[in-house]
């Protein structure tokens, strides 16, 4: 708490250092805009730069909690990661989307709705990637079977596990940093995050109905390939499969009751991982290790140095001092403005780097608004929260504004494409923004209903 | 002996915007020096120059969907699926199918650079080429096999 009170007073100047980190914050967000590097690389490089130039102390990049790398992120990432590396060569996720094709009687439309809500559920409990990264492959082989178009049912999946990653606090990078750095828990967004993407869901899965059922028809001997279909041969290691789903159930548990027991979201699945490694008798820990996506976890890394700096310096409390100003300190219009703000820029950028500057600036937002007070009280300030709430949203919805918006639209417009049915940047764009803007006008309306109206 | 000394005439080549319709015509007729059938052809640009190689391998990984080999999913497959996608793909053009990777030897190559070749990097041929990187022959596994039978101890005839 000692930082935060010293940080809150201390003055700023527009100094050498101020605009050598601003100059290394704008040029790296630039360059992992542009693609020409990859984002990994910028990134490790202008947080090493930052060390470097002595903007920021090693010690305050590794250790100090508001200047540096937010550890509670990369190990709930890895852990996460570690566990579900684990859980793939079981063929549960396979087993999963098979038994939804038969429980769809091999109706197309009916397996485009099943498989939506599969994947938001999915989404919700593990990595949006891993979720897409596992049913696209099913989805490609049933509409082969059923002998219909593919991407109605890869762009549904995409959009609802986009949808499905918001509901909770592991569902989507965006969350998990949010939580950490607003210290909620797994609890608090299942209260004020998943009613609302519930809402979006039933709108989401009515739309989808509406856009594509007139569109996908199929013969009925071709939907006998997929009720021929043996779900259970999709179980590749049935014993390791009962320890995943068991270790997988109580890394739920621990998360909906970290917050009584005092124990952060990293804790709870770092057990898991290292209780699921234990019982898996794996003698080649490297080959589970290895696959962790450490690109994009030292993207983390990096990221938060960087902004680090540019929050040492004073970049981030003059850009929340502008923001205020534009809103001059009306909450509400503040919660709007970065609801549509973020789903805008995420759908645009990554928003990893997104979310990883609008935290602090939030935080440095709160601290002009509510000078005296701080830690929890200052953190989850009740009129502060639906500005944290509105930031999840616009960040995680906005991301199927494009195909660039999210990972998991990258990797579902690569698998389309090379099963010989591109998706097109438009094509994308023609389903994916209108659900944007409804999904994001929905999030609006439930924020102004629940925080200012009823609140 | 060199690569010169066991190679073998290629009689047949494929050109990149060949459809795989027609390659697979044209690799069920083609025979090798001897007479044998091949399993596999180099495919050529216009001056000649190698630019791929089309192998049976390449034809089985072509007409098998994208999502086979991200998954193990062959336990789902149903009858008539094989036949389904070589309609989807047989019209698709040697060049988005073969192996681009063209490991070639030139004609003054030990044999021992040609079974290295083969094994580390799994190959059943090699175009063997002349200074100008033309193709002038292609080194089977047969070939390298039969210098082997030759030397070894007690049988030399």
């Amino acid at each position: 708490m000692s930082h935060e009170a010293a940080s809150a007073s201390q003055p700023f100047v527009m100094d050498t250092a101020f605009w050598t980190a601003t100059t290394i914050f704008v040029m790296a967000y630039a360059v992992i805009i542009s693609e020409k590097v990859h984002k990994t690389v910028v990134a490790i490089f202008a947080a090493a730069l930052m060390l470097i130039l002595k903007i920021l102390h090693q010690h305050e990049a590794f250790h100090v909690e508001q200047f540096g790398v937010d550890w509670n992120v990369i190990f709930l990432l890895i852990s996460m990661m570690t566990i579900i590396n684990l859980m793939k060569p079981t063929g549960f996720f396979e087993y999963i989307a098979i038994k939804s094709a038969k429980i769809g009687r091999g109706e197309p439309i009916r397996i485009l709705v099943i498989f939506a809500i599969v994947t938001a559920v999915l989404s919700a409990l593990l990595d949006n990637v891993t979720t897409v990264l596992l049913l696209a492959p099913v989805t490609l082989l049933i509409a082969d079977a059923l002998e219909v178009d593919p991407i109605p049912f890869l762009i549904a999946e995409v959009l609802a596990s986009n949808i499905g990653g918001t509901a909770t606090l592991i569902g989507d990078p965006p969350n998990i940093m949010i939580a950490s750095k607003a210290k909620l828990n797994f609890m608090d967004f299942i209260y004020h995050l998943t009613p609302v993407v519930i809402v979006i869901m039933v709108v989401f899965i009515f739309v989808i109905k509406i856009v594509f059922g007139r569109k996908l028809k199929t013969k009925e001997e071709l939907k006998q390939r997929v009720m021929q279909m043996n779900e259970r041969e999709a179980i590749k290691d049935p014993l390791m499969l009962k320890k995943s789903l068991f270790v997988l159930a109580l890394v739920l548990l621990g998360f909906v009751f970290h917050g009584i027991l005092h124990y952060e979201p990293a804790t709870v699945a770092l057990f898991g991982a290292g209780l699921l490694l234990l019982l898996s008798g794996t003698h080649e820990p490297h080959h589970v290790l290895a696959e962790v996506e450490w690109p994009t976890i030292f993207f983390f890394i990096g990221l938060f140095i960087i902004v680090g700096g540019v929050v040492k310096v004073g970049l981030i409390k003059w850009m929340s001092m502008k923001v205020l100003t534009l809103t001059e300190g009306n909450l509400f219009a503040t919660s709007m403005i970065v609801m549509w703000f973020s789903a805008i820029a995420s759908a645009i950028v990554d928003n990893i780097p997104y979310v990883a500057t609008m935290n602090p600036l939030i935080i440095d937002m709160a601290r002009q608004i509510w000078p005296h007070e701080t830690g929890l009280a200052l953190l989850q300030h009740p009129e502060l929260m639906p500005l944290w709430w509105s930031l999840a949203l616009g960040a995680c919805l906005g991301g199927n504004g494009s195909p660039i918006g999210a990972s998991a639209n990258v990797i579902v417009v690569g698998m389309a494409e090379r099963a010989g049915r591109p998706i097109s940047f438009m094509k994308f764009v023609l389903y994916g923004a209108p659900i944007t803007v409804m999904t994001v006008l929905i999030s609006m309306i439930y924020v102004w209903l629940r925080y200012y109206l009823l609140g | 002996m060199r690569a010169r000394d066991i190679m073998e005439p290629v009689q047949e080549t494929l050109s990149p915007s060949e459809s795989l319709r027609d390659a697979v015509k044209k690799m069920r007729v083609a025979r090798r020096g001897n007479g044998i059938g091949v399993k596999g052809l180099i495919v050529v640009d216009e001056d000649s120059n190698p630019v791929g190689m089309l192998s049976m391998h390449d034809i089985l990984r072509a007409i098998m969907p994208s999502y086979l080999s991200l998954s193990e999913l062959g336990e789902f497959t149903w009858d008539g699926m094989l036949e389904q996608m070589c309609r989807k793909v047989a019209d698709r053009k040697v060049a988005d199918i073969m192996s681009r990777e063209v490991i070639t030897v030139p004609e003054d190559a030990p044999l021992m650079e040609c079974a290295e070749l083969m094994v580390n990097h799994n190959l059943h041929r090699i175009p063997v080429v002349d200074s100008s990187s033309k193709v002038v022959g292609m080194i089977y596994v047969r070939d390298l096999y039969h210098a082997i039978v030759r030397a070894l101890p007690g049988e030399e005839e």
